[in-house]
């Protein structure tokens, strides 16, 4: 078990770092996928069943469709991107520089951590009955909300379809 | 999958590594697909923390968040799409840099 | 009784207030003669009740008959103060005893009959409305002057007075003399102000209150040297108020004025609260031999003062002016030596003739359309016969000549001078008598006889009977008033008695000591002759003396540059002061600090401008540090510092 997570988080990382340094957008979908995939094995490890399948279903399987339908309307053929140097100074450097500082912080922050010790989840513990019940019950008013936050997308996106190119 | 023994220290510790590389990747990709897909990376290690903390606190609040989150990255990944075709239609080399209309 | 002695009182002294009201408010709305209807009948009406309080009063035991009446009444249940700052409690209470009733009754009687003439008189300005509204303002400031129970009431009643003559000076706003004379008297009466406020910081800090009855009833209680200073400052008020040495130049430029006004306020009332405020402190000075020596001097000085310089003047309302001045200073002169009687029988026959000698002065300037100048005049007893002979009756009673009324008045002053041991006062007091009949009898002279008529309008006979009749009144008031006091029968020193009950000095007049009173008529009747022979007789004796003295003529009729010397002493540093601050420190100074506040916001405005690059990635940057930041201070928070933490 303790294999099978250290296993998912190297391929986590990896993959991780292969999405942002691609030269290529198609390549970066790939290694996305591949990340997606772990992530939904280490959701199976921590009891969420539901949760797995929701991650593969709707996140690999529409939302990275989406984006590799976006790249097809951009790109043309397989050529690579980011050729011109960047515009913006001093904004490397400070970039990775904060980054690591944050993970430090974090990594004191969890390492640091006084978390209880471990229980056994009941049985029914991350199914989907559960978890409809806790969503539908407890977090009613999230859901409710949540379906709001959708119908927006749905129009904005139908308004911005309508127009033209947009020059700045 | 019922015992794990990993202690929440360690899926924490994942959750922090594949944010702050997506916080990397935002910040220095210029090309606008590739810093949502980092942005989408940071969506994911929040969620694998919050799936995490459910797990160990035995709460199902945890894992209702993870899907709200999920569906709320939906929705935005969809419109921020929208937008970098609107912006940078047909244009393989697209740079957010060259976007700087709201100075000022 | 209890309750007509209660609210006599208020109802006088709000009458002309509440007329002053109906005026502004309903008076735009009917004809002008309305203001003018409402003014006169307020003033009338007050005269009336105050002439039925003061038979009521001097009907009464001679104990009872100073009233203090509070507002509000004890049996209101209602605090009995009108301020409480502690530990000082200052009531609204107005004290009617002889001395406030003999002015009162000057006020609004001579008041009234003022107003009437205004009616005439004014009935070609401008502004008729508003100057029966100002006359009801001045009536009831002045009334709240005399009335007043205790010194902050004095004050508001003597600040209101300085106010409307301030509006009456300056009525008619277009002559920039006016106007200028106006600010002029305004700022001279406020240095008097600022010494009253002073007396009264003073009063407060040795008797803790500044009700008369607390003042004057522990006046011992108080070291000498105190009520000395309390009675300089005092005196520096009425020096202001009565145009005395050194602040008394005001007085001839407030002539610019309407001549009613002039008559009213600074001839018969205002002029004269300097006395009503001395006479009123009496306990003050009797105690402070200091302060009422100074007084007496002063009052001396002005006397002579004003009177030689009355001698070269040639505008009519001036050399009344200076007279008015010379006047007031034998009556300070007088209760300056404790002759508080004499002082009020002189204020008393003073009202009537000098308000009649400006009367007819008013009507002869009337009628010859604006001229004051009476080098333009002469010639006119026999074209304005009303004017001259109750100008004729003025002068005889100005110049003490008997049976007029100054003569008794001013008789009494001498005797009280001689009698309280001041000789050398005595002597210029007398020798200004000897320059009032000279510069008087030189001005009717030169304004009805003297040859022909010298003035380029030809006069119009006036058939206006308001301003007629109070003329005549007063005439006859300036005949019959010296007739309080002759031998043997003293009502003035009698009625004024109770209120001076605490005065050790309070000597009846009325004898008449025959060889200093003979000396003080030969004296007047020199004067006349001087004036006989200088202006209708000797024309070159008058030519060959004005030239030799040419020197001192140019002295006296520059008023021995008082005006000169104050306005390169004060209005000269004043005013470059005032436009070195306009011109340089207030534009950069001030105006630099709040242009500099402005640059400020709009630098820091710049400076922030600069985080908004329109880059997203930056943007994004700027996030993530503040992320940094924010782990890092809850981190240390969380850990308690930094030592911990880190496993």
């Amino acid at each position: 078990m303790i294999a099978l997570f250290w296993i998912c988080a190297v391929v986590l990382v990896v993959t991780g770092i292969a999405v942002i340094s691609s030269k290529h957008p198609v390549h970066s979908v790939i290694a996305l996928i591949v990340n997606f995939s772990a992530l939904a094995v280490l959701f199976l490890t921590l009891n969420a069943e539901f949760l797995a399948m929701i991650q593969i279903i709707i996140y690999a399987g529409a939302i990275l469709v989406l984006f590799l339908f976006v790249i097809a309307l951009l790109t043309i053929g397989n050529q690579a991107i980011e050729l011109a140097p960047g515009r913006l100074s001093f904004q490397a450097v400070p970039s990775i520089v904060a980054g690591i500082a944050a993970l430090a912080l974090l990594f004191a922050g969890v390492r640091g951590a006084q978390v209880g010790a471990y229980q056994p989840t009941p049985s029914d513990f991350g199914l989907v009955a559960t978890f409809g019940t806790a969503l539908l019950t407890t977090h009613l008013f999230a859901f409710e909300v949540t379906g709001f936050v959708l119908l927006i997308a749905v129009i904005g996106v139908v308004v911005m379809a309508g127009r033209k190119e947009v020059r700045f | 999958m019922g015992i794990a023994q990993v202690p929440l220290a360690d899926y924490l510790t994942v959750s922090a590594a594949i944010f702050v590389i997506g916080v990397i990747g935002f910040l220095l990709r210029r090309n606008p697909i590739i810093m949502l897909m980092a942005i989408e990376l940071m969506w994911n290690a929040g969620n694998l923390a919050f799936a995490a903390f459910a797990r160990h606190f035995i709460d199902m609040s945890g894992q209702v968040f993870v899907f709200i989150v999920i569906t709320v990255a939906a929705a935005e990944a969809a419109i921020a799409l929208a937008i970098v075709v609107m912006v940078f239609r047909r244009r393989p080399d697209a740079d957010v840099d060259e976007i700087s209309v709201m100075r000022g | 009784m209890e309750g007509y002695l209660r609210t006599a009182p208020f109802t006088i002294l709000f009458l002309p207030l509440f007329g002053m009201i109906v005026i502004a408010l309903v008076g735009p709305r009917v004809h002008r003669i309305g203001a003018a209807v409402i003014g006169n009948l307020s003033i009338l009406g007050a005269f009336v009740l105050t002439a039925m309080l003061a038979w009521t009063v001097w009907r009464l035991p001679p104990d009872a008959q100073v009233l203090t009446v509070k507002y509000p009444p004890a049996w209101a249940a209602h605090p009995q103060f009108w301020a409480h700052i502690p530990p000082l409690t200052i009531s609204f209470e107005l004290r009617i005893d002889s001395l406030a009733l003999v002015w009162m009754l000057i006020i609004t009687g001579v008041g009234f009959l003022i107003h009437l003439y205004s009616v005439g008189y004014m009935a070609d300005a401008k502004g008729y409305r508003t100057f029966f509204a100002y006359m009801n303002l001045f009536v009831f400031t002045m009334l709240l002057l005399v009335m007043a129970g205790n010194f902050l009431w004095l004050l508001v009643g003597w600040g209101g007075v300085g106010l409307a003559s301030y509006l009456l000076i300056g009525f008619d706003a277009d002559r920039p003399a006016a106007v200028l004379a106006a600010r002029k008297a305004l700022i001279m009466n406020v240095i008097g102000d600022v010494g009253i406020m002073i007396a009264l910081f003073l009063l407060y800090a040795h008797f803790g209150s500044l009700s008369y009855k607390e003042v004057f009833g522990n006046v011992t209680s108080a070291s000498q040297s105190a009520l000395n200073w309390i009675g300089i400052w005092l005196l520096l008020g009425a020096v202001a108020k009565s145009a005395q040495l050194p602040l008394q130049t005001w007085l001839p430029d407030a002539m610019e004025g309407p001549t009613p006004v002039s008559a009213l306020i600074h001839a018969a009332t205002m002029v004269t609260a300097g006395v009503y405020l001395i006479a009123r402190a009496h306990p003050i000075y009797d105690h402070a031999p200091i302060a009422a020596t100074t007084v007496a001097v002063i009052g001396c000085a002005t006397a002579f003062f004003a009177a030689t310089i009355g001698t070269v003047q040639y505008d009519i309302k001036r050399v009344l002016a200076y007279s008015t001045m010379s006047q007031i200073g034998y009556m300070v002169l007088a209760v300056g030596v404790g002759a508080y009687a004499a002082g009020t029988f002189h204020f008393i026959t003073h009202a009537f003739f000098k308000a009649l000698l400006f009367m007819a002065a008013g009507i002869i300037i009337h009628n010859l359309g604006g001229e004051q100048d009476i080098r333009k005049m002469g010639g006119l007893a026999r074209r304005m016969p009303l004017a001259f002979w109750t100008f004729l009756i003025g002068t005889l009673a100005i110049s003490g000549i008997y049976p007029f009324a100054g003569f008794f008045s001013k008789d009494a002053i001498f005797d009280q001078l001689l009698a309280s041991h001041h000789p050398v006062l005595w002597a210029f007091a007398v020798a200004t008598a000897l320059l009032t009949a000279y510069y008087m009898f030189r001005l009717l002279f030169l304004t009805f006889f003297t040859g022909e008529y010298r003035g380029e309008h030809e006069p119009h006979a006036d058939r206006s009977f308001t301003m007629m009749i109070p003329t005549v009144i007063l005439a006859l008031l300036s005949v019959v008033g010296g007739w309080l006091v002759l031998p043997g029968h003293d009502a003035i020193s009698s009625t004024l008695a109770p209120a001076f009950a605490d005065s050790g000095k309070l000597p009846r007049m009325g004898e008449i000591n025959w060889f200093f009173t003979s000396i003080a008529t030969l004296v007047a009747v020199l004067g006349f002759g001087a004036a006989y022979v200088l202006y209708q007789r000797g024309a070159e004796i008058r030519v060959r003396l004005s030239t030799a003295l040419r020197p001192l003529r140019a002295l006296l009729f520059n008023a021995y540059y008082f005006d000169t010397i104050y306005h390169w002493l004060f209005e000269v540093p004043a005013l470059t002061l005032a436009s070195d601050v306009a011109r340089y420190i207030d534009p950069e100074g001030v105006g630099g600090v709040t242009a500099g506040v402005a640059r400020a916001a709009t630098g820091v405005g710049d400076a922030m401008r600069g985080w908004e690059t329109g880059y997203l990635r930056r943007y994004g940057l700027s996030m993530v540090i503040g992320m940094v930041l924010v782990l890092a201070f809850y981190l240390y928070l969380a850990h308690g510092g930094i030592a911990a933490g880190m496993k």
